[in-house]
């Protein structure tokens, strides 16, 4: 189930993440990770960032990198920082409804003994 | 599989689904380049080439113009008291309507109530017994697995509906290649219509109806025989037509985004009458 609602949220989850700061495909799966929503597969994240793209929210370009191999860098546009304050809004205001919603079932039932 | 095969079957399957060639060689070239910085072989980290094609193909689609303040236009097309009797049996019965440019009405029912008959009288196909029709000049008409000629190749239909519009040659294959790949679909040359699969005679159908950018689209089931993602496609189609100025009438029997049309126009068999 976590993984089909991170379905709808990736979009948004990249946005914030980007917000923060620009960053390459694998170093935001890695962030993802980190932040407790394991491992994004690759076929579900690039998709995500390309749809980003051709929404204008996101840019992205090949850089060298001193390391290792050229990495492909993302980072918001303006409309892209403007959307993810946003979304993050709406997504603030759904929380607080589910949670008033799912208060009921914070604590569960108590075992008959 | 080899990663260069990997690669190889991702650009085609992208092509296949509509993405253009150069387009599709740019993400086959950044794929590669991701899965070798990775050091990852391509299938695990993206997985299967084809099943990535067509998500890729999907988020690569061009984002339908977004339109802030909907206009609706003129009335584009009128029904008032609209009847069909073929001997005595009554198909429709004061059937009224009013749709303007940039609204969309869905016409709902059971089978055999009608549907694409009311549809048929919109479009002049068939006259109706009794009641008034009015609509635009400019209409775009895509009925039910009718209207493909079998023995003629997609961009031999496009030249053809474009010369019944005034459309120049090219610019009318170029418009039809355009408007296919808007619904994920690549009209391969030299494929006569008749080989081609029942849901892409259906897009070529819808494509034909939108040629000549008309005021008025009449959509019979198109999505009857496409897939589920090709039927979410032609609804993010109708609604972007809609936002370009158009009105349009869909004649449905799935009740998906009824919440979303300006109109619903329930037909009743007219025996439960």
């Amino acid at each position: 189930m976590r993984q089909q609602w991170l379905h709808g949220f990736l979009d948004l989850c990249l946005l914030c993440l980007l917000l923060e700061r620009r960053d390459y495909g694998v170093g935001l799966a890695q962030r993802l990770a980190h932040t407790g929503f394991g491992d994004i597969p690759g076929g579900t994240l690039y998709p995500s960032l390309l749809r980003l793209e051709k929404q204008g929210l996101v840019q992205a370009a090949w850089e060298a990198s001193d390391v290792g191999p050229r990495r492909k860098y993302y980072e918001l546009t303006s409309s892209g920082a403007t959307a993810a304050t946003e979304r993050a809004q709406v997504w603030r205001e759904f929380r607080d409804t589910m949670d008033r919603i799912a208060a009921p079932a914070r604590t569960a039932p108590a075992e008959e003994s | 599989m080899t990663a260069s095969q990997w690669h190889e079957s991702f650009a085609r399957t992208l092509v296949e689904h509509g993405v253009a060639p150069g387009e599709a060689r740019r993400l086959a070239d950044d794929s590669t380049e991701e899965a070798q910085a990775a050091n990852m072989h391509p299938a695990d980290l993206f997985g299967p080439a084809t099943a990535y094609a067509a998500t890729m193909a999907r988020a690569a689609r061009p984002a339908p113009l977004q339109s802030l303040t909907r206009t609706r236009g003129p009335v584009v097309l009128r029904l008032t008291g609209v009847t069909k009797r073929y001997r005595r049996h009554e198909v429709l019965r004061g059937v009224d309507l009013t749709l303007r440019a940039g609204e969309v009405a869905a016409v709902v029912g059971a089978n055999g109530c009608g549907k694409s008959t009311l549809l048929d009288i919109c479009a002049g196909a068939t006259k109706a017994t009794s009641g008034r029709v009015e609509r635009s000049a400019r209409i775009g008409y895509a009925p039910q697995q009718r209207g493909v000629a079998p023995y003629l190749t997609p961009d031999e239909h496009f030249r053809l509906f474009g010369a019944v519009h005034g459309m120049a040659a090219r610019r009318a294959v170029a418009t039809g290649a355009h408007l296919a790949s808007g619904l994920g679909w690549l009209p391969r040359p030299g494929i006569v219509a008749g080989q081609l699969s029942g849901g892409t005679q259906q897009k070529l159908n819808v494509v034909l109806g939108e040629l000549n950018r008309p005021d008025l689209i009449l959509l019979d089931e198109p999505y009857q025989g496409f897939d589920q993602d090709s039927y979410l496609d032609l609804w993010t189609q109708v609604y972007a037509w809609r936002d370009a100025g158009a009105g349009v009438l869909v004649v449905t029997h799935l009740l998906h985004d009824l919440d979303r049309v300006d109109h619903v126009l329930e037909l009743k068999a007219t025996e439960d009458r």
